[in-house]
């Protein structure tokens, strides 16, 4: 070949000719750029222009693409395809914010790639060119088990080479192979239907489907299921083999089977696509059962439907799963029912992810289904007239119609409501009742007397006549009273007085019956014989006397009163009103006060807090100054009180903070030993002045060490930090602890300690330390990814505060979601130019002094 | 690469300094024996070759099935794990 004769320079300017910028061609490169020159010229032979060169980013893909393509691939390669095809669809399913979740940088390799190699499994048989019946290919089994059991009732056609067909999409790439066997075996061919094209139609229609699915869904849903998409994506592929006399099959491969299974169907291959209106293939489905002419719309628009397109994604999954419930019952030959039931379930996956709607759908399907004829039949005549040419939207709206009305009876909350109704009812009636009854107790006395409570010793003295008119007499006393005392105490004006003076009684009594007249008083000497209460009551001339004789008798009053039921019914309302007004004026009141309190031991909380807070700093302030002061001689040793609440307090909330320092002032004289106040002159004034009287320990304030930062615990490498930085946003991990924190604004002091450690990185627009964490998190939102990169590389593994700190990259939109109020962050922060030392050394002293530095000791 | 093996990533985490080459994901004992007759003895020798090829896939792999006979599988996966490294170290 002319190529052994090329020196290196030659064949450099021969690859250079071809386009190729070969690297240096030395003794090892040689041969291979040999190679790539013989192969560019065949090429060029071969077509007179070049393929692409480089193909150094797709070699994978293209690898695996030829694999595809040569067939059956090792699941390796399957898993680079679909995973590198598949990541930039896939939304890294990255972090929340909460510290269970996994870290940025690794999902979005990994993640992916466990996926897809979980689909990959499935996905690795798919690309199998032969749909033929003769090896269902392993890959359709797992991929269209679940609807390789829906199938199994339907008429599967024939031999089992439909077992790819009746597959229809994997939304379930669970059910195992044999599984799928067995379905396949049992599903007898209850229906005749014509060979071969058939058969192809099917099976084309069985791939078709999860390959259309599969491309629709991959973009659709991020979160879809991996083996979901998986499986449609092996559909995807096979549909690319098989001829292209199937048109656009519409990943509806059991609608196919239904429709073979219908009858004599020149497998509605030749049908042209139609928009997805799986509902027109439950309509057509239900259709079948109708009868012939149905059978015949059913095959067409089994047919149209298999040249449907429907990408549809979790509706598969949701009907796939109500139907697979059915799947055991539907074994029964009768195709019908199993047709309708699986095809419903099939339909509903054409339309967009409503997966309660769908399912309650079904199910009332189900319900329906021992009664489908009628309505499914009507239900499916509407729907037929929608036509294929129906857009999704309307069919959603029919759907969540029939659904809702077909539901109604068994929705939850009419019979909830309905239920609240017969209760409320019920007690009202009861009410009325109990009132009722109240109001006619003493009604009982109707009629015949029979029993009077005078003893036997009335039936002795008198004979009937005298003892029946006594009794009527009595009664009718009766009644009046109570009349008149109820007509009083409802307010009537009529009767001033409830009680009735013996007189009117005798005047009245004497106007029912004359007869009454001689009786009356008798009668009266009866009831007061007798001790118990007959209803009427005799009071004397002076109240609440027993009375003895019946001459004493003044008045009458009845005891019983009998009150029109407005009346009743009014007191007991106004009853009932009241009372409940004054519980809960009751119950306010104490609750009331309970508030009260709680509010005030709140405060008192606070402020004992702030107190010991501000006592906190007092003496860290006398402490540092007495330290400063014994390196520094000329600095008194001794500071002035309000010097100090000055310089502790900002100007603003002297006022407010006044409380609280009269407190710590007193806490301080009474508790602490080491400090001790005195009266000297500075000046030329008095000054109440703080000593610090304790001898400086040696190692005090370096036992615990403050916000500050103490080095990196190690290098930060490929190993242990991300290659680069991936988003702009950070969660640092292990700054505080929120137990141990002591102090107003330490939070502060971790803003400013973030700062200071990335005071080169002018990226930082927004930092958040989550208070309630166990971790101590704090969240960083920088500028840019390169920012956030270099926050990383400074912040992560260094040691703060005695804790290891470890930092993560955060999603921006979940950032977002969670602190909104960083979105609009885009100004880079900067530390304040204070040092945040509460225990500094040397600097607090000069800050005191020099009232310039109010913000001592970093507190703002 | 459904995830990368443990050698895989022993390699990446740190410089490979005077690592043998058989220490590269999918070059074994009889690769590295070839490829040690070449020349080609350290993994920095490999990595120098990968880098003269302009860490092109196909050329690499390419000079990596003539100079020691692996597998397409072999390839991949010493291509990958230099990739990487190169990324991260380069």
């Amino acid at each position: 070949m002319a190529s052994t004769q090329l020196t290196d320079e030659e064949l450099f300017s021969e690859l250079k000719h071809f386009g190729v910028t070969p690297g240096p061609v030395t003794e090892s490169t040689r041969p291979v750029y040999l190679k790539k020159l013989k192969k560019l010229r065949e090429e060029q032979q071969q077509r007179g222009s070049r393929p692409g060169k480089t193909r150094s980013s797709g070699a994978i893909n293209s690898t695996s693409g030829g694999g595809n393509t040569a067939g059956s691939r090792p699941a390796s390669h399957d898993v680079t395809h679909l995973s590198s095809s598949r990541r930039p669809g896939r939304k890294s399913s990255v972090l929340g914010f909460s510290s269970d979740e996994s870290d940025a940088e690794t999902p979005l390799k990994r993640k992916g790639l466990n996926h897809s190699s979980r689909a990959d499994r499935s996905s690795g048989f798919p690309p199998q060119p032969k749909i033929r019946p003769t090896t269902p290919s392993v890959a359709n089994k797992s991929q269209y088990g679940v609807t390789s059991k829906l199938n199994s009732n339907n008429s599967s056609p024939g031999p089992g080479g439909q077992r790819s067909v009746s597959l229809g999409w994997g939304v379930r790439a669970r059910s195992s192979p044999e599984a799928e066997g067995r379905d396949y075996d049992e599903s007898g061919d209850e229906d005749d239907y014509a060979g071969e094209i058939e058969k192809n139609s099917r099976s084309l229609n069985g791939c078709g489907a999860s390959h259309l699915n599969t491309s629709k869904l991959a973009g659709d849903y991020s979160d879809s299921d991996e083996e979901e998409v998986g499986g449609l994506s092996v559909g995807d592929q096979q549909r690319d083999r098989l001829e292209p006399n199937v048109r656009r099959s519409h990943p509806k491969a059991e609608f196919t089977s239904h429709g073979v299974g219908r009858g004599s169907q020149t497998g509605g291959a030749a049908r042209q696509v139609n928009p997805p209106e799986s509902l027109n293939m439950v309509g057509n489905r239900r259709v079948e059962g109708e009868g012939d002419e149905v059978k015949r719309m059913d095959s067409d628009s089994s047919g149209g439907l298999r040249s449907h397109n429907v990408p549809r994604k979790s509706i598969y999954v949701s009907l796939a799963e109500n139907h697979g419930g059915e799947a055991g019952k539907n074994n029964h030959v009768d195709g019908e029912d199993g047709a309708y039931r699986s095809s419903t379930s099939r339909f509903a996956i054409g339309l967009r992810p409503r997966f309660s709607n769908y399912s309650s759908l079904s199910q009332t399907y189900r319900g329906n289904h021992s009664n489908h004829t009628a309505p499914n039949h009507s239900y499916s005549q509407a729907v037929l007239k929608q036509k294929l040419s129906v857009p999704e939207d309307e069919l959603l709206q029919q759907f969540k119609r029939e659904e809702v009305a077909s539901s109604g009876s068994f929705s939850a909350h009419y019979l909830s409501m309905f239920l609240l109704t017969a209760a409320c009812l019920f007690f009202l009636l009861l009410g009325l009742m109990y009132l009722r009854m109240r109001g006619s107790g003493s009604s009982e006395v109707d009629g015949v007397i029979k029993s009077h409570p005078f003893g036997s010793d009335f039936d002795d003295t008198y004979n009937k006549e005298d003892k029946d008119l006594i009794l009527k007499l009595l009664l009718n006393l009766h009644d009046h009273l109570a009349q008149v005392a109820g007509q009083h105490d409802c307010g009537d004006q009529q009767h001033p007085n409830r009680s009735l003076s013996i007189d009117e009684a005798s005047t009245y009594l004497q106007t029912q019956n004359p007869e009454f007249e001689d009786l009356v008083l008798s009668s009266l000497e009866w009831i007061i014989r007798t001790g118990q209460d007959v209803g009427i009551r005799l009071t004397g001339q002076v109240a609440d006397d027993p009375l003895t004789d019946v001459s004493e008798i003044s008045r009458l009053e009845s005891t019983h009163p009998k009150m029109p039921f407005s009346c009743r019914f009014r007191r007991a309302f106004l009853t009932v009103i009241s009372r409940v007004i004054l519980i809960a004026v009751v119950v306010g009141c104490v609750w009331s006060v309970v508030c009260y309190m709680k509010y005030r031991w709140r405060r008192e909380e606070e402020e004992t807090r702030q107190m010991y807070d501000m006592v906190q700093r007092i003496i860290d302030v006398l402490r540092s100054h007495s330290e400063a002061c014994q390196e520094n001689q000329d600095l008194q040793p001794y500071l002035p009180i309000p010097h100090v609440r000055d310089s502790l307090v900002q100007p603003q909330d002297r006022k407010k903070m006044k409380k609280i320092w009269e407190r710590a002032v007193k806490f301080l004289s009474a508790n602490e030993s080491r400090i001790r106040k005195e009266t000297q002159r500075i000046g030329g004034a008095d000054f109440l002045v703080w000593r610090w009287i304790q001898p400086s320990l040696s190692c005090d304030k370096t036992s615990i060490p403050s916000k500050v930062w103490q080095g990196k615990a190690f290098p930060l490498d490929r190993r242990n930090s991300p290659p680069n930085s991936l988003t702009p946003c950070l969660k640092i991990r292990n700054m505080f602890d929120p137990v141990m924190e002591v102090g107003e604004n330490w939070d502060l002091a971790i803003h400013e300690a973030i700062l200071e450690k990335c005071n080169d990185n002018d990226g930082i627009v927004h930092i958040a330390v989550d208070k309630n964490s166990r971790e101590g998190c704090v969240y960083v939102k920088c500028l840019s990814a390169e920012h956030s990169g270099r926050a990383f590389k400074a912040l992560h593994g260094s040691w703060f505060d005695g804790k290891l700190v470890t930092v993560k990259y955060l999603r921006l939109d979940r950032y977002h979601q969670r602190f909104p109020q960083a979105q609009g962050c885009s100004t880079p922060l900067k530390a304040s130019s204070l040092h945040v030392n509460t225990t500094s050394t040397m600097n607090t002293m000069p800050r005191l002094q020099h009232r310039g530095s109010a913000n001592s000791s970093g507190f703002s | 690469m459904s995830s990368t093996s443990q050698k895989h990533k022993h390699f990446v985490a740190e410089p490979m300094g005077e690592k043998c080459v058989t220490t590269l994901p999918g070059i074994g004992a009889a690769h590295g024996k070839r490829l040690e007759e070449k020349g080609f003895g350290k993994a920095y020798d490999v990595l120098g070759q990968f880098l003269v090829l302009k860490r092109d896939e196909k050329l690499c792999r390419d000079w990596l099935k003539d100079i020691c006979g692996a597998n397409v599988k072999q390839q991949g996966k010493a291509y990958a794990c230099l990739k990487e490294w190169c990324d991260a170290s380069l």
